[in-house]
């Protein structure tokens, strides 16, 4: 893709002006005020600031891929700039034996933030997930030891994800399952949205704690909100206008997408809002429902993909408000037509019968 | 002691319209106001519970029944009983005007003078008169902001108000007169109806006032 045609004058290596604009972006998606501008730019560029050790596992690399796809700030920048990057086996440019020395070196070295990508499988000893001949899980434990706090980045670290799906046949499950005494936070979707990961990284180094969660460890800031509750398609939920099938005349106009199974009324994202790939799209604005990637378990909760979901009520009485007011709206007149008719009736009917005009 | 008979004022429609104006009105107010400012956002807002949507349903249905008592009390300017049509209550005969004065100074307490009449008084009947001119002005500006693309409110709304946004300002004004209406309303009745053993406020559940009978 040519990635030219979005960049919007970004520069591909950042310039103080670039770098604060990261900064800038990744406080607002913080919902943090923009006073608070300086203090994240500090903390981001201060010499001592943790490096990260970034694990993959069970996973498909989309996370990696769309941190790749982010280009405020873009990934060179992020790197060099805002992260540095101690150990990563896609992006490092070493391999084998001498990737490996890395890791060690960074996991001794202490001082890092630890992100894992992908899930991890448990069953008959963990041999389903082997790197270096060391089991997923041995992996983890030893880098999760000096970790300052770990970030589960995407759906499979953090609940296990598309291997997890039943009868999840390796075992798989998510960091939180495994480690227990240190902060873990979850930064969950297929892929998510890689502002919501930087902002996190962002936080961490700023205010050193991981940022308030939700029960399932996300941070609020970005998983706060339910998505059908700030999508841009609901006021023709509201009004009961649907695509009853892709394709048709309703799916062309823009209308809702609850009935070819959108999740959104299910699904805590700020996807709307935030958007993806920096051409400021998610999967509702370009035709096709969420598919709730961000919830625990939805491989098995969320399908049939392109089914509704059930118990959702459509409000105004199944019909939409609009058109159901409307309805009533209409027999209401006619009740009034009768009222008046009948009220015209007994007048005439008493001036008729008593031949007088009084009607008191 | 006086001798009081009873008198047939108010018929069976125009009951029937004050009894779906005025709890219309009381529920127009308060979900229009919700619609205005919507508080509870977003701690009730959920896949099972679609507050705003609620809200909006319950307004746009009252504001029907509304509009529908609002047409029957236009039928009865015209068509009603003695009391009911308009030129009883309008300060438009040498009788309604004079009327209109006396009850002025005797609401301000310089007079204890007081016109035995069983219709509306000028001053009341004057401010029913706006109010239904204002009712109108309030559901064609509802009906135009409910049907804002290609229906036969749109081309009055837009003729009468200028844009949505002009209508929606007018008729977010007019909630406050109607705030300001039924509060003043319910005041004065019962003023009334401590003072005169006229029997007010019942007349307006069963339709008989209370005269003087002339001896
Ligand atoms: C006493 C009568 C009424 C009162 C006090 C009232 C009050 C209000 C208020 C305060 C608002 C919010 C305006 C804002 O956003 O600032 C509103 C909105 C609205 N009202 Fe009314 N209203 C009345 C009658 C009606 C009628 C008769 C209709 C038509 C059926 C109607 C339809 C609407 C519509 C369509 C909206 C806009 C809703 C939206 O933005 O989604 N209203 N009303
Ligand atoms: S069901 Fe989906 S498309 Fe429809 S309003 Fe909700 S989130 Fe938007």
């Amino acid at each position: 893709m040519n990635r030219s045609l979005f960049m919007g004058g970004i520069p591909g290596t950042m310039s103080r002006r670039g770098f604060l604009r990261a900064c800038a972006i990744a406080t607002a998606a913080m919902g943090l005020p923009m006073e608070m501008v300086p203090k994240v730019a500090e903390a981001a560029s201060d010499p001592k600031r943790p490096s990260v050790v970034w694990l993959q596992f069970q996973e498909c690399t989309g996370c990696s891929e769309s941190l790749l796809r982010a280009s405020h700030p873009d990934v060179a920048t992020l790197i060099l700039d805002l992260i540095s990057l101690d150990y990563h086996e896609t992006l490092s440019a070493a391999a084998g034996k001498q990737a490996e020395e890395n890791l060690e070196k960074a996991i001794e070295r202490g001082n890092y933030v630890l992100v894992v990508e992908g899930g991890i499988p448990l069953k008959d000893g963990g041999v389903y997930c082997k790197i270096a001949g060391k089991t997923a899980v041995e992996i983890l434990k030893r880098a999760a030891e000096k970790a300052l706090a770990i970030i589960s980045i995407g759906t499979c670290a953090s609940f296990g994800g598309i291997q997890a799906a039943k009868p999840n046949p390796t075992g798989a499950v998510g960091v939180s399952d495994i480690i227990k005494d240190k902060p873990i936070i979850n930064v969950p979707g297929c892929p998510p949205n890689p502002e919501n990961f930087l902002s996190t990284v962002l936080y961490f180094l700023t205010f050193k704690k991981l940022p308030p969660t939700d029960k399932f460890g996300r941070p609020l800031f970005a998983y706060g909100r339910k998505i059908h509750d700030h999508c841009e398609r609901r006021p023709h939920f509201d009004e009961g206008r649907y695509a009853e099938q892709f394709g048709d005349v309703g799916h062309r106009l823009g209308f809702c997408l609850y009935k070819v199974g959108c999740k959104g009324p299910e699904t805590y994202s700020n996807c709307p809002v935030i958007r993806f790939n920096d051409v400021e799209v998610w999967p509702v604005s370009v035709g096709n429902g969420c598919y709730g990637c961000t919830e625990p378990n939805f491989w098995d909760t969320m399908t049939p993909f392109h089914k509704r979901l059930p118990n959702v009520k459509i409000p105004g009485a199944g019909e939409g408000i609009q058109a159901s007011a409307g309805k009533i709206g209409k027999a209401a007149l006619g009740v009034t037509a009768a009222a008046v008719a009948i009220h015209a009736g007994v007048g005439i009917a008493k001036r008729l019968a008593t031949g007088s005009k009084s009607e008191e | 002691m006086a001798v009081y008979e009873k008198k047939y004022v108010w018929s069976i429609l125009l009951r029937l319209f004050h009894w779906t104006f005025a709890p219309s009105i009381f529920t127009l107010i308060v979900t229009g106001l919700y619609i205005h400012w919507p508080w509870t956002n977003t701690w009730l807002e959920g896949s099972h519970q679609f507050t705003m949507a609620t809200m909006r349903w319950i307004h746009f249905i009252a504001g029907m029944l509304f509009t529908c008592a609002v047409l029957a009390r236009l039928y009865l300017w015209f068509f009603g009983n003695k009391y009911e049509r308009v030129w009883d209550f309008l300060p438009i005969t040498g009788r309604n005007i004079k009327n209109l004065f006396s009850t002025l100074l005797y609401y301000a307490y310089l007079t204890d003078h007081h016109e035995e009449r069983l219709g509306h008084n000028a001053l009341a009947g004057t401010a029913y008169f706006f109010t239904i001119l204002l009712a109108i002005v309030q559901f064609l500006t509802g009906l135009y902001l409910l049907y804002p693309e290609g229906s036969i409110f749109t081309s009055i709304g837009a003729s009468l108000f200028g844009t949505q946004q002009e209508a929606r300002f007018i008729h977010y004004i007019l909630n406050w007169y109607f705030a300001w209406f039924a509060m003043v309303h319910i005041y004065i009745v019962v003023w009334n109806d401590i003072k005169h053993p006229e029997g007010l406020i019942s007349s307006i559940f069963d339709g008989f006032k209370f005269a003087k009978k002339e001896q």
